[in-house]
């Protein structure tokens, strides 16, 4: 009873409880705006907290809120503060019915489907309104850093094209400039320190060289971004400047700096639970709200049980029902075995395949619950047959499918063989290579509440759905209170 | 004279007798801490390991995949439930294999042996990484070991790169030469597996990669194109990359 009370509660209390306080809901491009160094955004599990740790900042010609490029996008666009430094697909709908789709947020490039489309069509733009992702096109072969071609362990074909891009004459696989389109969600532009930070000279999962930043030399860590194909985060602004905002000229030094010496500096998380009330406790687990992140050293494995991921939750094991709940959830991410079987560099690494392990064993970053290892990762989001998209025949599929083929001489799929399809090869668009089909660089699990849907292709559109997911794909029979538990826990970071 | 050689050619039987060389389908067996892994040949049993770190000396064979099994026959009791093996080599064959989906349950009275890290988080923190080891000096040789037909990298492998890296940094090495090879398997059934060819060139550039990128100069890359002839008892051992580091 309490339970259907709850399902019911949420929308009514959400609305009436948890609408933006803040004046900040949408950031327009190019608008003049002071980021308080502290602001709270309303979202359905409670609020979310935004810290600026270098203080206010003035949004008025700041490279990072105004548009460097030709369609009048600036980063902010995919990097509301609002939705954790990402953006939602609820908010990206509201957005075009404020704007009627005109909000440069919905630019062609890549904020439709294909740019060949008809733009003024709600449904050129189904991925973003429906799933909240966008178009990267991605060149094909892939292009090592001085454009030659980078060898190449598989050969690809478009098997069904929702969306029309990749069979398109213009922008398609055998277009003049081959290019390959999949589909995929911003991620938060927040506790960057922590995405960055790990970086060891040798990947552990691929027994190669990690890349290097082009400015210091250095190794980085190989988890930004789904397919680490951008080292660093200079690089990958101006990835993104020279893409999504299609500029035509390199942002200058001084511009690069200033975003990337902004987005090192915001830290974003839940810091209100619906039911739970504030999350930020003294007396509670170390790892919760922005100003922890912003506080606690980046580089920590937290697969322990001396030093937890997102720290002990022994203390909310009271009367508060929902404190309680999240703290089960806790426990049931760092300590409920399961048997973590047939996903590609996890159990392929040397583990073993089937390991009996938990959640922590992978996102196993204190603080973020990424892999601290480069972490791209084949859990099954994108590939057939765990993946959770409509049968590739059915009218409802919105996403592409390619069925790759690996080489003979090449080493197969470690779990999926030599054909293998896809909704997004991942990172062997970029390495290349058949170990790596359908390999997602792992995600930080901070700011969850406000930035829905899940998974790089959208494909869970609740929490409850990533639950339900891992819970199939392990075989983890978790009961309908545990799932409940890792939805209030996971709505909570 | 007679009799001497004999009790040689008897000595020398029972020691091959005591090889377990095979590829088969590796078994998973629950318990109530952490999964034993088994192999079946010729209708016994045999225990490879348990699951554990990543650190760990041993690394599990994976299902899905048949494995080859390069072992001795150990003294002692079943672990469970198998015959021990050890020393023990284990390589995971490359192309999946369905047919290799054996997870048995827990059973009482079939108990793994104890681990350095059970099914859940860590208890302890992990080893920090291997450094060159102080006492060494003069020309040193690290060996770089691989999994049969593959040139993966693995967590033991890169622990021995990056011993030879810190050491060749650490006398200023002039010279740093790599040797890469490849070899025979000899299975308990008299099947001889050869790696394939161009594997020895691989790992040799490869590792070569590896210590450049590392910051070790003077490195230079060779392999032997000729297979390491198997004995059917050395053989993993033959799989490897040596670098040599010299003052």
């Amino acid at each position: 009873m309490r339970k259907a009370l709850l399902i019911f509660a949420i929308p009514l209390l959400s609305a009436a409880q948890y609408q933006d306080n803040s004046r900040l809901t949408w950031i327009e491009p190019g608008t003049k705006e002071t980021l308080p160094a502290f602001d709270e955004f309303g979202n359905f599990l409670g609020k979310l907290g935004v810290i600026q740790a270098s203080g206010t900042v003035d949004t008025a010609g700041h490279p990072f809120f105004t548009p460097l490029g030709t369609n009048g996008r600036a980063c902010v666009n995919c990097h509301q503060p609002t939705y954790g430094m990402s953006v939602s697909a609820e908010g990206l709908r509201e957005r075009w019915r404020t704007t009627g789709g005109k909000d440069p947020v919905f630019a062609a490039f890549d904020g439709s489907n294909c740019p060949d489309l008809p733009q003024d069509q709600e449904k050129s733009h189904s991925l973003l309104l429906n799933r909240g992702l966008f178009r990267i096109p991605l060149p094909w072969p892939p292009r090592n850093a001085d454009g030659s071609a980078r060898p190449v362990e598989f050969s690809i074909e478009v098997v069904r094209d929702p969306t029309g891009c990749n069979l398109s004459s213009g922008y398609g696989l055998k277009s003049a400039h081959p290019m390959i389109s999949v589909y995929r969600r911003p991620r938060p532009a927040a506790n960057l320190k922590y995405v960055i930070s790990g970086a060891q000279n040798i990947v552990l999962k691929t027994g190669r060289l990690a890349d290097r930043d082009p400015e210091t030399g250095e190794p980085v860590s190989m988890n930004l971004m789904s397919d680490a194909r951008e080292p660093s985060l200079a690089t990958q602004a101006i990835d993104a400047i020279m893409g999504h905002e299609e500029a035509r000229e390199m942002p200058s030094g001084k511009k690069l700096q200033t975003i990337v010496d902004f987005e090192s500096q915001v830290y974003a998380a839940q810091v209100e639970h619906i039911f739970a009330g504030p999350l930020v406790d003294p007396e509670g687990p170390f790892g919760l709200g922005p100003a922890a992140l912003r506080d606690r050293r980046p580089g920590v494995l937290g697969d322990n049980d001396f030093d937890p991921v997102f720290g002990i939750f022994k203390s909310w094991n009271g009367k508060d029902f929902y404190r309680a709940s999240i703290a089960r959830g806790a426990d049931i991410f760092m300590f409920r075995q399961f048997w973590i079987r047939a996903a590609a560099h996890i159990n392929s690494i040397g583990l073993g395949n089937p390991i009996k392990r938990t959640c922590a064993t992978c996102h196993n970053a204190q603080m973020t619950g990424q892999d601290l290892s480069a972490g791209w990762v084949d859990v099954g989001t994108t590939t057939y047959p765990t993946w959770t998209e409509p049968g590739t025949w059915a009218d409802a599929a919105d996403l592409p499918v390619f069925k790759i083929t690996c080489k003979k001489d090449a080493d197969p799929h470690p779990y999926l063989g030599r054909v293998i399809y896809t909704t997004d090869p991942g990172r062997a668009l970029i390495s290349g290579r058949c170990v790596d089909v359908g390999s997602i660089v792992m995600q930080q699990l901070r700011g969850l509440a406000a930035r829905a849907p899940y998974f790089a292709n959208g494909s869970a559109k609740t929490l409850r759905e990533v639950v339900d997911f891992y819970d199939r794909r392990f075989d983890m029979k978790l009961s309908e209170t545990e799932k409940d538990d890792l939805v209030n826990f996971l709505g909570a970071l | 004279m007679r009799v001497a050689c004999l009790l040689c050619l008897l000595a020398a039987a029972m020691a091959v007798a005591q090889e377990r060389n095979f590829i088969s389908c590796p078994i998973v067996r629950d318990t109530k801490t952490v999964p034993c892994f088994l192999a079946e040949y010729e209708g016994e049993l045999y225990f490879l390991g348990i699951q554990q770190d990543i650190t760990a000396e041993f690394h599990p064979p994976q299902l899905k995949h048949e494995v080859l099994v390069e072992g001795r026959v150990s003294e002692g009791p079943r672990v469970c439930g198998g015959i021990p093996l050890k020393p023990l080599s284990l390589s995971v064959m490359k192309e999946v294999n369905a047919a290799c989906n054996g997870l048995l349950p827990a059973e009482p009275g079939i108990e793994a042996p104890p681990a350095a890290r059970g099914a859940g988080p860590a208890s302890h923190r992990l080893a920090a990484p291997a450094a060159a080891p102080a006492s060494l000096s003069g020309s040193q040789e690290f060996t770089v070991l691989f999994a049969f037909d593959d040139d993966y990298v693995d967590f033991a492998a890169i622990a021995v790169v990056r011993k030879a890296a810190a050491y060749a940094k650490t006398i200023g090495a002039r010279a740093v030469r790599v040797m890469g090879y490849r070899a025979t398997t000899v299975l308990s059934n008299g099947q001889r597996l050869v790696e394939k060819s161009a594997l020895a060139e691989k790992r040799a550039q490869d590792i070569a990669t590896l210590l450049r990128g590392s910051g070790v100069t003077g490195v230079s890359a060779d392999w032997k194109q000729e297979p390491e002839a198997g004995d059917g008892k050395t053989d993993a051992s033959h799989r490897r990359v040596t670098i040599a580091v010299n003052p």
